[in-house]
Formats: C-alpha cells, sequence, structure tokens
C-alpha cells in the first residue's frame, strides 16, 4: 500500500460524520437519501462526503442512476490498522535497544561513582 | 496499562531502571542516539534543545548507510514527567517535509514517564497535531469501531 493511499484513507477518516457514515454502512447497503436522513444534512453534502469515501477506496457505489447504493469496503481500513501496528512494532524495537542501553548507563553510573 | 485495541496508538514499556536514567536517555542527545531507531540502525545525528519552543534534528542511518531525518519542536517539558514535541520528517538541514501528502506535516508525540515500585514505565502515543482538526487517536477508536463491526 503506497502512503498516498494510506493518506487518503487517514483524511477520510478524520471526519465524525464519515466515520458515521461508515458505521452505518457496516450494518449494510444504503442509498444517498437513506444515508442523508439522521444526518440533517443535505443530499449533496451527503454525496460530497460519499466522493471523498470513495476516492479512499473505503466505500464503492452501485451503477443504477437512481439508487446508487453504498457499501462499505473494508481493506482499506484493515491496512490502516496494518499502519497502526507497524507504528507500534517501531517503538517496540527502540524500548528493546532502550531496555539493553540502560544496563549500559547503569553500569558506567556504578563505575564513575565506585 | 490495558492491552492496546486494534487501532490504539500508544505504546508503553515498564524499564527496570530509576526515572531519572530515563530522562537522561530521552532529553541528553549522547545517550538518546546510542538507542533511537531499529536495530541495527545508528543515529548519526542528534541536536536536543531542550526547552519549549526548542528544536530538535535527529536521523537514523540503515545498516547500508541510508539516512533519514526528523525535525520538530518541543511544545511541552515537564522534568521527569513529560515530554511533548513535533515529529516530521525532513532533510539534513532540518526543513521539515511532513509525514506524506494528505497526513499532517507534523505529528505530535507524547512521552509520559512514571515511577512503578522502583521502575519506570514509559508511555509513547502519537497523532496528527493541530493542523489535522483532529487527534489521530479518536480517528484510530472510531476505526477500531468500524472494523469490529465490518
Amino acid at each position: 500500500m503506497t502512503t498516498d493511499t494510506l493518506s487518503l484513507t487517514f483524511s477520510a477518516l478524520a471526519d465524525p460524520t464519515r466515520r458515521q457514515i461508515l458505521a452505518r454502512l457496516a450494518q449494510g447497503e444504503l442509498s444517498v437519501t437513506q444515508l442523508a436522513k439522521p444526518f440533517k444534512m443535505t443530499m449533496p453534502a451527503v454525496s460530497k462526503h460519499l466522493k471523498v469515501l470513495e476516492r479512499a477506496g473505503l466505500i464503492v457505489r452501485g451503477r443504477e442512476a437512481q439508487w446508487r447504493p453504498a457499501k462499505l469496503q473494508a481493506a482499506p481500513l484493515r491496512e490502516a490498522a496494518d499502519w497502526v501496528e507497524q507504528y507500534r512494532q517501531h517503538w517496540e524495537e527502540n524500548f528493546d535497544r532502550l531496555d539493553a542501553y540502560l544496563k549500559t548507563m547503569q553500569e558506567d553510573e556504578k563505575e564513575s561513582a565506585g | 496499562m490495558n492491552q492496546p485495541e486494534i487501532g490504539q496508538i500508544a505504546v508503553s514499556r515498564t524499564f527496570d531502571a530509576p526515572l531519572e536514567l530515563l530522562w537522561k536517555a530521552w532529553t541528553e542527545p549522547e545517550h538518546f542516539m546510542k538507542w533511537y531507531g531499529p536495530q541495527g540502525f545508528t543515529a548519526p545525528t542528534c541536536e536536543i534543545d531542550l526547552r519549549v519552543g526548542g528544536r530538535h534534528l535527529w536521523s537514523m542511518a540503515s545498516p547500508d548507510g541510508r539516512q533519514m531525518y526528523f525535525t520538530g519542536s518541543y511544545k511541552e517539558v515537564v522534568p521527569m514527567e513529560r515530554l511533548v514535541f513535533t515529529d516530521s520528517m525532513s532533510d539534513a538541514d532540518g526543513n521539515a517535509m511532513g509525514m506524506g501528502e494528505g497526513m499532517p506535516k507534523f505529528m505530535d508525540v507524547t512521552v509520559t514517564f512514571e515511577h512503578v515500585d522502583g521502575k519506570t514505565t514509559v508511555t509513547v502515543s502519537h497523532m496528527g497535531s493541530e493542523q489535522a482538526g483532529m487527534g489521530w487517536e479518536q480517528a484510530f477508536d472510531k476505526l477500531a469501531a468500524v472494523l469490529a463491526n465490518a
């Protein structure tokens, strides 16, 4: 996965309305009209959010002109979670080295004290 | 600290060493450069201007000699308790280049230090700074919820 795809995923997820849209789509396909209802938003506003989500690959839209149901795509979300896992891994590795180095520091301090 | 959930981006470790030593290891270049970076990497550059608004510039060099630089500035310096700094990839002169398109230019890194029965727990958490409009942590929480439902 390229950084750009990941950036798109994260910037798409940075908006609370879009996260709510995703959470609703996790239950099943919905049309723009159905999605717009609980948000007190205009349909064009919802469509705009859907475009961002679609560009990030987080949803796919149906082809039917009127209905065009939106459907959640889980893969980019999993990749984003993997990225978080890599970050965690990075710090675990740093901590391993820090742990070893602290022992050296402690020995050095003992020596200079003794 | 609880077992981290998917998407949670705080990492903790309890070290069998006094807090003063951990603080030194994080704030003094001669020590920091000895452990920062993955196994087999070195940290050839390490400048730390430890005061609010002060800059850091450090690098990691891979075993084949490629260097990556990171820079940012300290937002909070509370001795023996807490460090908050921004972090971004940069060039060798410390000109920030950001973490990639669409991401906040700087990340906020928060490091906390705690005494626990003669040991020291260090927690590092990472999130987008104000430019992102919100912390990433929130996004990750939501992400975990969405994943659980998908």
